[in-house]
């Protein structure tokens, strides 16, 4: 589970990378300070092995005495022409495999005297004299390098007290070249070169101390790792608290809001980075979300509140006639509330289900090809009855208009804007109800002689519920959803509903359709 | 006891000021604010029912202004049922809140349980000497015996009764008991009093000349 956390991730991939870095650095330093270490050695080898090369020689004809040996004049050079500078450091170097050396010694100018001992023991003429000055790099301290020559029959000619007894003669490769050789024998480096007769010069050295001194470094190297590991772990873990902390914010901010708080916002105080972007973002869609829901509970509360009076009249009709004997007009008079306050109620759930329905999408508008001013004419003809009762006057302007949409929607449209203008009148008041074309747009207009719609109320008219007048309107019995149900309508055919009121001289409303163009 | 209703809805109206006057109530009626705060303002209502929403002048508005002048025990009607609203109507200074719709059972219990609370009576059982009245089934006991009695003689007698102990002027009771469209002759209370004397005893109820009636408690 841990695993799955976006800051758990970051610190472990940022671990290994860091533990990757670190590793590879730390290997590169030690396998550099190995490399250094083992060319400063080989340097000082291949320094001493040029002295013992020298020593080891052919005796003259004078110091000889009759003594020549059957291998004769060969070997009078004591070693092949050293060429070349010295190796280069960073070569591969494998510790314990023999490998040539390219010419290290080149001195060989300058000869101490002869020596002289027991030169007649040997078969051929060979004597080993190293000069005092020479033998001081063999000297026994902490460094102590050692030497021994083996003549080419595998027997010691020499060795320096430094040399252990179990130093062995390497194995003659024969026709290898006489180039110095490296080789690994346990913790030692040893430097040997096959002289062209076949005689064995090796100079050595422990190389414990360089190893002690690499162990140290690879401790401390470890040590330092570990450190900056633990620290760059820490900064990792900080940075990425910080960098998560937004996230913690806008999902503490998000499950309040899905709790039902709809008001929370997340705060945008670092407003400048991606998260602030997305928490702005957010804030923005939660305004949008509670305006949503707010609008809803409000059209739920209002509907409730709606349904809520005439089942009050209705219970309280009932229960008050039903306490006790009445006369029939006095049950005449309870049913006729009981069946006003049912019209009502079915008035209401008439409209909330068309609501209802447009507002899902789901009403099957049926598109058709109609003629705006009969269906006019029709709905107006059917309120002529109700306009005569209050004396109003409809005053009819139809010129023919083809439009395309849902002809019975649009004549509940005209229906009820015609209503309200004759509802909302002045007594001998009159409806003025007109088409016009303008441009591709058909125009139908409504406009009563009443009181006018007040400026703060004209923006909320079409809003569900909203009644200019705050209380039931019981004399004109509307709910406040006509309007509401028109613009619906209007806006499903792509059109529009406007009020316009000029200070207090009725009220006009205009619905734009688009129009069919007249057919030339 | 005299109730005032300000209801806009005219059938819920009807059926309210029915149910009253069944129960004996004096019931006046008005059908929006201004008319309803002007009654509430000039008569000694023992209980207002209020609506809230209302024409010209609204539920809360009535009940500020007239919280201005008055303490008549007001209950308040509405549909509106989140608590935000009954907490804003119970602040305003309403003393009861009922939601539409109610049952009329309990909206005549809370009524009583209202005016009880006004004049101070902790239960529905009021009881002086032998003589015991029970509030909710609108009985009397003399001496454990039931009786009979009018809606008007029941009405006189309860507020008689919650008033124990003080003089009740005529003007008053005229007030309580009889609505404006009641014909007040000056004569009937008088009757309904001496038709509760001889039912009651003869010292039960106290004439106090010049100024009303009493009932010693």
């Amino acid at each position: 589970m841990v695993f799955h956390s976006i800051r758990w991730r970051l610190q472990l991939w940022h671990g290994l990378i860091l533990f990757a870095v670190l590793t590879g650095f730390g290997f590169t330093a030690y396998r550099l300070q190995h490399a250094n270490e083992l060319y400063r050695v080989d340097q000082e080898l291949q320094h001493r092995l040029g002295p013992v090369l020298e020593a080891l020689r052919r005796p003259t004809n004078a110091e000889r005495g009759g003594l020549a040996g059957p291998g004769g004049p060969d070997g009078a050079r004591a070693g092949p022409s050293g060429s070349g500078g010295p190796r280069r450091p960073g070569d591969p170097n494998r510790p314990g495999e023999p490998r040539p050396v390219e010419g290290a010694f080149g001195d060989r100018g300058r000869r101490g005297p002869p020596p002289r001992e027991s030169a007649g023991e040997f078969p051929y003429p060979r004597e080993f004299r190293l000069g005092p000055n020479r033998a001081v790099l063999f000297e026994s301290d902490a460094n102590s390098f050692y030497y021994v020559v083996w003549l080419r029959d595998g027997r010691e000619l020499s060795r320096s007290t430094t040399a252990t007894s179990n130093v062995s003669r390497p194995d003659h490769v024969s026709g290898s070249r006489p180039v110095p050789t490296i080789r690994m024998r346990g913790t030692n480096r040893e430097l040997y070169q096959f002289t062209p007769p076949g005689d064995c010069i090796l100079v050595g050295r422990s190389l414990a101390p360089e190893l002690a001194n690499l162990r140290q470094l690879a401790l401390v190297l470890s040590g330092l790792g570990c450190a900056v590991l633990v620290l760059g772990l820490a900064g990792g873990w900080w940075l990425a608290t910080r960098a998560i902390r937004p996230i913690h914010d806008i999902s503490a901010a998000a499950a309040t809001i899905a709790g039902g708080d709809f008001s929370h916002r997340i705060n945008t105080d670092n407003t400048d980075n991606e998260l602030g972007q997305l928490a702005a973002v957010l804030n923005s869609t939660f305004a949008r979300l509670e305006g949503a829901f707010a609008r809803q509970q409000r059209f739920t509360a209002d509907a409730s509140h709606e349904l809520r009076t005439p089942i009050a009249v209705i219970l309280s009709q009932t229960q008050a006639t039903l306490a006790r004997e009445r006369n029939s007009t006095e049950y005449r008079e309870t049913l006729e509330a009981c069946q006003r306050a049912a019209q009502r109620m079915r008035r209401l759930t008439e409209s909330l289900l068309a609501l209802a329905r447009l507002d899902a999408g789901h009403e099957t508008m049926k598109w058709n090809r109609f003629d705006l001013s009969h269906t006019a004419r029709d709905a107006i003809e059917l309120l002529r009855p109700l306009a005569e009762d209050r004396h109003i006057t409809i005053q009819c302007e139809l010129p023919s208009t083809e439009c395309f949409g849902d002809a019975d929607r649009l004549a509940q449209v005209i229906t009820n804007l015609v209503s309200n203008a004759i509802l909302h009148n002045k007594k001998d008041g009159e409806v003025r109800v007109s088409i016009r074309r303008e441009n591709d747009s058909a125009l139908l207009v409504v406009t009563d002689t009443g009181p006018g719609i007040p400026a703060e109320d004209r923006p909320r008219i079409f809003e569900r519920f909203y009644r200019t007048d705050k209380s039931r309107t019981a004399t004109t019995g509307g709910i406040g959803l006509g309007l509401a149900i028109c613009k619906a309508i209007v806006d499903a055919h792509d059109g529009s509903l406007d009020v316009s009121s000029p200070a207090g001289s009725g009220a006009t409303f205009t619905v734009r359709l688009a129009a069919i163009p007249c057919e030339a | 006891m005299r109730i005032l209703i300000i209801e806009d809805e005219p059938d819920l109206l009807r059926s309210l000021a029915m149910a009253l006057r069944d129960e004996g109530y004096a019931v006046d009626t008005a059908e929006n604010g201004e008319n309803g705060l002007f009654s509430a303002e000039s008569v000694a209502y023992d209980a207002i029912l209020l609506d809230v929403m209302l024409p010209k002048l609204d539920g809360w508005g009535v009940l500020q202004r007239l919280r201005n002048s008055r303490k008549t025990p007001v209950l308040m009607l509405t549909a509106r049922d989140t608590s935000r609203d009954r907490v804003r109507g119970l602040d305003t200074g309403a003393d009861d809140y009922l939601v539409k719709p109610f049952d009329l059972p309990e909206l005549l219990a809370r009524l009583r349980a209202l005016i009880r609370r006004t004049s101070g009576q902790a239960t529905t059982r009021i009881e002086i000497g032998e003589v015991a009245l029970d509030t909710a089934a609108r009985s009397a006991t003399r001496a454990n015996a039931n009786i009979e009695l009018t809606a008007r003689e029941y009405v006189l007698l309860e507020y008689l009764m919650l008033h124990r102990g003080q003089v009740v002027t005529r003007t008053a009771l005229y007030e309580h008991l009889f609505d404006e469209d009641d014909s007040t002759l000056s004569n009937l209370l008088d009757v309904h009093v001496s038709n509760l004397r001889k039912k009651l005893g003869h010292e039960f109820i106290t004439t106090r000349r010049g100024h009303g009636y009493c009932i010693e408690g």
